[in-house]
């Protein structure tokens, strides 16, 4: 029967999916088949889903999924035909099966009992762990490097048949290779020789034993004394005298039907007639065939060799990038979130605000700044502030505001805000200004330079970006920013670049004269110092100091004694002796030798 | 930091700007640089007419004991000039027609000229003329190596030729083709 030889029994309760190899596509599925194994019905598949999927058809009952669901392989599958209907008379589709189901068909094992097929496996070439649930056709090829996946050594030839000895059959003398028999655990085993097969033809010039039905010898192409009935017979493998696979059953009867009881059976056999024609399961171009079969596939190209091992890297790559992509976009999302909430937030404050002053028409402490009096002072003084004129409600959610976080105080200043730029500008030069010398009022707030009088552009671009949380601000509105300081902040905080490009923002005493004449007068003071000596003294980082110091050189307030390179003894370029700083000893050096002589 | 001169074993009077130790550093900034390269030039010359050295090398620098040791080294503030630093200062010299490299295409060493060769020859026709050799032969060698130690004696070949070519161009000397060599014969000025 050829429902039986030629299917392998599957567990119907999994989903269809999971039962799907890793390379392997579901393309479409028909509910409410049956199936007729040849010309008869089968009476246990009366009602089924048949899936195609691009190695296999299942059929999976809708009664006992667990005991009468099957799978056929679609290597097995010669031709297919299809029949509209009439009358009474189901639409249906023929599915003729190679009676000789070839040698990689073979190697087909029933995926329930192939270890191999579900099992990982190193590569013997190049170490490479093969994934498990790859089809048949692709497990017999390393995934990395494409090299064929070696025999098992530990099966011994003729053995039992545990199925990786089939996997190099082709090319591997073995004795027991002309009767591969099907493992056992399968219900319905293919039986590949018969005790009422008859003998096979040895052929009188290499004396390989042919199979009967051959005209001429399948190795040396002489005639074979007794012909018979002649049917193309396959290679067979070459072993010390391997038999030709032996055949078997009616051609008659090498066929099933799938009847489609509630239609569907013109769409069902457009898919099965691209998944045959695509003839994935032979394990190349899965890349063409698969864009063939369904519009969503992935562009997989053959994973072999170098290219192989680059098409991994470039597509872990890509994997990554769109990750980081999408977390990127999601923060977005996020930001926009936060600033709808920040601005209910302003929203509610200022109601509170509104209806506060109305109800008790308080006048604020701080005339002129009642919101930011209410929301910017601490918990518990706005608590009190507003408590006697607040209802309870309002100061519940006041609170709940300003241990959020979310204080109109803290508000940042975006642009939307701003009719036009300049004012916007005007405004992020404030917030920074108080960013950087804290409040004037609020003692117990410091900003980032009131302990220091120079500070590293980039720390200050990133302080006020940490401090505004939201709308960050980017470098190019930071730079535009930085020259309206001055008239916010007291002292006057200005922008110094230096040569080397490295920029700060300080307050007066660092600017270049300053500095020049404060270190000049510590140098002749103090006698001459390395920069390490005047970066302690004026408590700054050395690079900064450096910059400092070059700076002044070049005004000509400064010059230098390399006493690595000048000194006749403890000196020598690379000891890392450091460069001495001088008062500028050669301006205005009268030449104090009246030379004699001559 | 108070410099002061300071008079080398030589007799020669040390600027105290050979005290500091920046004077022997190359300063990144050019218009300091310029100060100090003006100082070190009039240094070398002022000591090359005090010793009659005639030629500087680079190598000067790190020869030890040699005769311009005095000033491209001062062990007293442990500094000396690296000869990098002196090749510049070499290079100036030349750039300010104070000396001239000899032998010519080469960049290490030069003729110093703390007389420039007008004056040498100036100084060769006075010579000449008081020691009464007006209008006869004299070898080079009878020049630079005289019984009588003169103001030229021990003057390179290559400055002495070319302060009898500048004496040439004036109707004043000649030179003359001898069998060892060369001559010159001066004539009075007119």
């Amino acid at each position: 029967m050829a429902l039986r030889r030629y299917t392998t029994t599957i567990d119907g309760t999994i989903p269809a999916e999971a039962l799907l190899y890793s390379d392997e596509e579901l393309i479409g599925s028909q509910d409410s088949v049956g199936i007729y194994d040849g010309p008869q019905k089968s009476p246990e598949h009366q009602d089924g889903i048949v899936y195609v999927t691009s190695h296999r058809l299942f059929y999976v009952d809708a009664k006992y999924p667990e005991t009468r669901s099957f799978a056929l392989d679609l290597a097995a599958i010669t031709q297919t035909e299809s029949f509209a209907g009439l009358f009474m008379s189901s639409p249906k589709v023929t599915i003729h099966i190679s009676s000789e189901i070839s040698l990689s068909t073979q190697e087909h094992p029933p995926a329930d009992n192939d270890l191999g097929g579900f099992d990982t496996w190193e590569c013997q070439v190049c170490a490479y762990r093969n994934p498990p649930g790859l089809s048949p056709a692709a497990a017999r090829v390393c995934g990395l490097c494409g090299v064929p996946r070696e025999a098992i050594p530990t099966t011994t030839p003729g053995s039992s048949s545990h199925t990786n000895t089939r996997r190099l059959s082709a090319s591997l003398p073995s004795s027991g290779l002309a009767s591969p028999s099907r493992p056992s655990g399968g219900s319905t085993p293919i039986s590949q020789e018969q005790p009422d097969q008859p003998d096979p033809i040895s052929c009188p010039a290499c004396t390989f034993l042919n199979y009967p039905s051959l005209k001429r010898c399948e190795m040396c192409d002489t005639q074979l004394p007794r012909p018979s009935r002649g049917r193309k017979e396959m290679k067979s493998a070459p072993s010390s005298r391997p038999a030709s696979p032996v055949q078997d059953g009616d051609p008659a009867f090498n066929f099933i039907r799938l009847s489609f009881r509630k239609g569907g059976d013109k769409v069902f056999y457009g898919y099965l007639k691209r998944a045959l024609k695509s003839k994935v399961w032979e394990g190349r171009k899965y890349a063409t065939n698969t864009q063939n079969l369904s519009g969503n596939s992935r562009p997989t190209r053959p994973q072999v060799g170098i290219s192989g091992i680059l098409n991994t890297v470039e597509s872990s790559a890509q994997g990554r990038e769109d990750n980081i992509k999408d977390a990127l976009q999601d923060l977005e999302a996020l930001m926009v979130k936060a600033k709808d909430m920040v601005r209910l937030a302003a929203e509610l404050n200022e109601k509170l605000t509104a209806a506060s002053t109305s109800q008790s028409r308080s006048v604020s402490p701080y005339p002129g700044s009642t919101s930011s009096t209410f929301s910017g002072t601490p918990l518990s003084s706005s608590t009190t502030l507003v408590s006697g004129s607040e209802p309870e409600e309002a100061t519940f959610i006041r609170s709940s505001l300003s241990q959020l976080g979310l204080q109109l105080d803290n508000t940042p200043v975006t642009q939307d805000m701003m009719k036009d730029e300049h004012k916007w500008l005007d405004e992020l030069a404030r917030e920074l200004a108080h960013i950087l010398q804290g409040s004037r009022y609020d003692h117990a707030k410091k900003g980032m330079m009131r302990e220091r009088g120079i500070i590293a552009l980039d720390e200050a671009w990133g302080g006020w970006n940490r401090a505004r949380g939201v709308a960050l601000i980017p470098p190019s509105t930071f730079l535009q920013v930085l020259p309206l300081l001055p008239q916010y902040t007291e002292p006057s905080i200005t922008q110094r670049k230096f040569a080397s490009g490295f920029t700060v923002l300080h307050t007066p005493p660092y600017s270049r004269t300053a500095f020049g004449t404060r270190l000049s007068e510590f140098l002749v003071s103090n006698g001459p110092k390395t920069t390490m000596d005047i970066a302690i003294a004026e408590g700054l980082a050395i690079a900064l100091v450096r910059e400092m110091i070059e700076a002044g050189e070049q005004d000509g307030d400064f010059c230098r004694d390399d006493v690595g390179e000048a000194a006749i003894s403890g000196g020598g370029s690379g000891t890392g002796v450091e460069v001495r700083w001088w008062p500028n000893v050669f301006a205005g050096y009268v030449w104090d030798v009246q030379v004699v002589g001559d | 930091m108070s410099l002061s001169p300071h008079t080398t074993p030589s007799g020669f009077l040390l600027p105290s700007i050979h005290s500091a130790p920046p004077f022997f550093t190359q300063q990144p900034n050019p218009a300091t640089q310029a100060i100090v390269e003006e100082q070190w030039i009039r240094l070398l010359l002022s000591y090359a007419r005090h010793r009659k050295l005639f030629t500087l090398r680079v190598d000067d620098s790190e020869d030890k004991g040699g005769e311009w040791d005095e000033v491209l080294r001062n062990e007293r503030i442990n500094r000396r000039i690296q000869s990098a630093y002196l090749s510049k200062l070499i290079a100036k010299l030349v750039e300010k027609n104070v000396a001239a490299y000899d032998p010519p295409r080469q960049t290490r060493s030069v003729l110093v000229y703390w007389r420039l060769p007008e004056e040498w020859a100036e100084t060769l026709h006075q010579w000449a003329d008081s020691t009464g050799q007006m209008n006869t032969i004299l070898t080079f060698y009878e020049i630079t190596d005289p019984p009588v130690p003169s103001p030229l004696s021990n003057v390179p070949l290559p400055l002495l030729r070319t302060a009898i070519t500048i004496l040439a161009k004036t109707n004043r000397a000649q030179i003359i083709a001898i069998p060892d060599g060369e001559g010159v014969r001066f004539f009075p000025s007119k």
